[in-house]
């Protein structure tokens, strides 16, 4: 993507902060003045043009903060945000007068009811990937509109519900529905903060980042956008039945109208998406914007231009919105002239653990941990694997070899459930596992690398190691991430393959190699029966490929069972027993690794005539 | 029986309408995998153009298809150059937030332009009717389905016989593979979306003469389409084609059988039932991403 920065000031270009100026310190800072004179504004001015500005600036801001889960954080965008504010502005209204009481009392309700739409949207909308959800979200938007204008009996059309008038003081008028609103947003922001932390943001994200990936990890990403898409919304639909009260009128043109998302949207843009301040910031700069050009530019089509030129604006040249853009400029400043810790040498970094005793290779038993019988799979016209059938013995450190194209990759994706197969089967540890989801097979105790690492990129390295889960289960989606057991984990896998060191880079900031260290980590936190790696030593340097066959001996003495897709013929023969030879998607040979070697078929087809391992091969 | 033939019928041509304006969108995102949410703007653009060609010259709405098209080309051309082209290879979400700005945008400009009130293009023949038998057909809504269709019988020449429309849908299988081949894939894009947006200003021709309109109608138009394209299953040109009579008849049986009132909402309703058994669309594949990259 290309991004233009806009040209600085000299002085500001060359300002260097003081100690005290960190962008995490400049962040509670502001944070906490506004969070006082928010408290206190009521008490201070009477002014109530101010007071609706807030009050609209909350609602906005509750709205935002929700979305950043699902958009923010999950990278699924919702153009019906607003649509949950109209739910609960109505089901507050509707409660109120049909069933009687103060709206207030319906809130949580209205919280409900909410939270129910989004489960049931995100049932039909987040089975399929991609673009579909975004759509239905402006379905589902003008499908509650066109409900509320006919559906009379319950909403009374176009005319509208009027809700019962307050009741209290008119010295305080707006108190109840001001700290009400600065309620909410205060409980959303603190959900907000405890989601990003917790496993199951940790998911979310690595959905956001990659959802193949985070599939093959564990990631039980149904569920997860699902529930990430009702998180984002209770709370919304509780500041609507606030916003209803206080307009004290909910008709559908207002409570379902596309602008509400529209302005919802350009709050967590511009604020900065996948923040926890991003989208409130955002709110607290739209909304008066909003008031701005209703007042003073004409409103109506004005408006329109201002929203939709922001938004594109805020698209193209600062997409990823104020709140990292400053916490980039503040960062950098800091520490310029430091060299990072990614582009320090690699050896000072990962410090090879000598043995004098060579480690125990575990006796390999005659039971296989993993079988694949018969498996086939076409694309279009080319037959990638056609019939292969072998098997993976308990304990062993299995090599499948075989030309390119001989669909090696191709079986991975077939075993980890990436890819459904066309014909055969597929058993592991004992139970068939080919109509199984990736994430249950994860769970089952298969873990996979990528040929070409994919870490999730925005994550820092200990959050991609924290990402995956062993099992599903709600109580461990509440886990915390970021400190604690499942951190302490992390750490000592990343300490296991000498990568500690990192744990806060980003992941997009490692080298090739390192990346391939921290995916086996990430792997490793799945604490699977069974890894499959592709390709460990391709393209990584002689230092880092010893160091990985040192950490596959390792964790196989320790009982791991290893399937392993290598072009690096001294690596291979030197670590893995038994060997299996894949050609044309089918299996060609198989035994021990001077077998293979004198193999004539394998002579013939890969290895090549002249085949001899001069080097020595890899010891540990 | 007559009158389910009847219904049957205009249903049959409303869809062939919404086919023509499915199409453009379905390509676009097939091709570039973006999701045009400017489309709903641009058709309503069009029937503003068309409404104004109209009431200076007298010119009939659906004759001016031939200024509206060219004209709506040229503008998709340069919408894409000075917007989308920097974000092509962004993530997919920019492009749908981009492109609702956009229509933000064109809706504002189309309410100083024109006012904020509904437009209608009445045709000579706007209330004459067909009469076969028994059934009885507007001659607007025959004129319009048959124009539709013949338009999309043009742009499915375009894509299958002519070199651009090789290169279009070489694009859209693989486009690194068609830029090894030659083809400029960036260029390519621009023109699909040039014709997409397009067949926007055809199918906006159209819908001037069969529908009123103002600006804010484009929400309406593009949350139908969009319904469209995913009840027929994303990036499929058939599917849209399928999609589109469905809602098409679906529309027309509610307005003859339940109410008018409920005629934008029960289609809304099938996408969403359809999309419960059916989770990718009718036609529509989970695609085939590269595992590896």
């Amino acid at each position: 993507m290309r991004t233009k920065t806009i040209a600085m000031p000299r002085a500001v270009a060359d300002w260097v902060p003081p100690e005290w100026v960190t962008s995490r310190g400049v962040r509670y800072g502001i944070v906490g003045v506004a969070a006082i004179l928010l408290l206190v504004y009521p008490l201070l001015s009477d002014d109530r043009y101010y007071q609706n500005m807030i009050i609209l600036s909350l609602v906005f801001a509750v709205g935002a903060t929700g979305l950043n889960i699902i958009t923010g954080y999950g990278g699924y965008v919702s153009l019906g945000q607003g649509a949950f504010i109209g739910l609960g502005g109505y089901t507050a209204a509707i409660l109120s007068t049909k069933v009687g009481g103060n709206p207030f009392v319906w809130v949580p309700a209205a919280g409900v009811v909410a939270g129910l739409f989004a489960a049931l949207l995100g049932m039909i909308a987040m089975r399929a990937r991609g673009h579909t959800f975004v759509i239905l979200t402006i379905v589902f938007l003008f499908l509650l509109q066109i409900v509320s204008i006919n559906w009379r009996v319950l909403t009374n059309g176009t005319a509208g519900l009027t809700t019962p008038l307050p009741t209290w003081s008119v010295d305080i008028a707006n108190w109840p529905f001001y700290y009400a609103l600065l309620g909410l947003l205060v409980l959303s922001i603190a959900m907000s903060w405890w989601i990003r932390r917790s496993k199951f943001g940790m998911g979310l994200v690595a959905i956001r980042e990659d959802e193949d990936k985070a599939e093959t990890v564990g990631v039980n990403t149904p569920v997860y956008k699902i529930l990430g898409f009702v998180a984002s919304t209770v709370f919304v639909g509780m500041a609507g039945a606030v916003y209803g009260y206080y307009l004290s009128f909910v008709d559908p043109l207002g409570m379902f109208n596309i602008l509400l998302s529209v302005q919802i949207i350009l709050s967590v843009l511009l604020g900065g998406r996948g923040t926890l301040w991003g989208p409130v910031l955002g709110a607290f700069i739209v909304e008066p914007l909003n008031e701005f050009a209703n007042n003073s530019l004409g409103g109506g089509n004005v408006r329109l231009l201002v929203f939709g030129g922001l938004m594109a604006l805020v698209v193209l040249f600062m997409p990823r919105g104020i709140v990292p853009a400053i916490t980039e400029f503040i960062e950098g400043r800091r520490t310029r002239g430091r060299a990072g810790l990614v582009g320090e040498r690699l050896g000072a970094a990962i410090e090879l653990k000598k043995r004098d005793v060579p480690l125990a290779r575990p006796a390999i038993s005659a039971q296989m941990l993993l079988e694949v019988k018969n498996v086939s799979k076409r694309f279009g016209g080319l037959q990638a694997v056609d019939g292969a059938s072998f098997g993976v013995p308990q304990a062993s450190i299995t090599a499948l070899i075989g030309p390119n194209g001989s669909g090696k990759t191709t079986l991975f994706n077939l075993i980890d459930g990436t890819m459904s197969l066309d014909r055969g089967e597929v058993w592991f540890d004992g139970r068939q596992i080919d109509r199984m989801k990736p994430w249950n097979r994860a769970h089952a105790g298969i873990g996979r690398t990528f040929q070409i690492t994919r870490l999730f990129r925005e994550m820092t390295v200990l959050e991609n190691v924290v990402a995956p889960v062993r099992e599903f289960k709600l109580r461990q989606l509440g886990a915390d991430a970021v400190s604690g057991h499942e951190a302490e984990r992390a750490e000592q896998l990343l300490d296991f393959v000498g990568m500690l060191k990192y744990r806060d880079a980003r992941a997009s900031a490692l080298s090739y190699g390192q990346q391939k260290l921290v995916e086996l980590a990430q792997v490793l936190m799945l604490d699977p029966k069974l890894i499959l790696l592709d390709e460990p030593a391709g393209g990584i340097n002689p230092t880092l490929i010893e160091r990985m066959g040192e950490v596959i001996k390792e964790l196989n003495s320790r009982g791991k069972t290893f399937l392993i897709v290598e072009h690096n013929m001294p690596f291979v023969l030197g670590l893995c027993d038994p060997v299996r030879v894949l050609g044309r998607g089918q299996l060609m040979a198989q035994g021990t690794p001077l077998e293979i070697q004198k193999d004539p078929r394998v002579l013939d087809a890969y290895l090549g005539e002249d085949f001899a391992v001069e080097e020595e091969p890899v010891k540990a | 029986m007559t009158e389910f033939v009847q219904t049957l019928i205009l249903g049959l041509l409303v869809g062939g309408v919404y086919a023509l304006l499915a199409s453009g969108l379905t390509l676009i995102f097939g091709v570039m995998n973006v999701i045009n949410i400017a489309h709903g703007a641009f058709l309503i653009l069009a029937a503003f153009i068309t409404y104004s060609i109209w009431s200076a010259t007298g010119l009939d709405p659906l004759a001016a298809i031939l200024i509206t098209t060219p004209a709506m080309f040229v503008f998709g051309w340069i919408v894409y150059n000075v917007t989308l082209r920097r974000i092509r290879t962004g993530p997919a979400a920019a492009t749908v937030l981009l492109t609702f700005g956009l229509a933000l945008v064109v809706e504002g400009l189309m309410g100083i332009t024109w006012g904020n009130t509904a437009h209608a293009v009445t045709a000579p023949y706007f209330n004459e009717s067909f009469h076969l038998g028994s059934l009885f057909l507007p001659k607007a809504q025959v004129y319009g389905g048959i124009i539709a269709i013949a338009v999309l019988a043009v742009l499915w020449i375009v894509l299958t016989q002519t070199w651009l429309g090789r290169a279009i849908r070489a694009a859209a299988v693989n486009p690194q593979g068609a830029a090894l081949v030659g083809v400029n894939v960036s260029g390519v894009a621009a023109a699909t979306f040039a014709v997409g947006v397009a067949s926007a200003g055809a199918g906006g021709s159209i819908v001037s003469v069969l529908y009123p309109f103002l600006p804010g109608s484009h929400y309406v138009w593009i949350s139908r389409l969009l319904g469209i394209i995913v009840l027929g299953g994303m990036g499929s040109l058939p599917g849209a084609l399928i999609g589109s009579l469905m809602l098409g008849i679906a529309e027309t049986m509610t307005v003859t059988y339940i109410s008018p009132a409920w005629a934008t909402a029960v289609p809304y309703a099938l996408v969403f039932v359809v999309l419960l058994i059916r989770p990718n669309g009718i036609l529509g594949t989970r695609l085939r991403e590269d595992v590896v990259t």
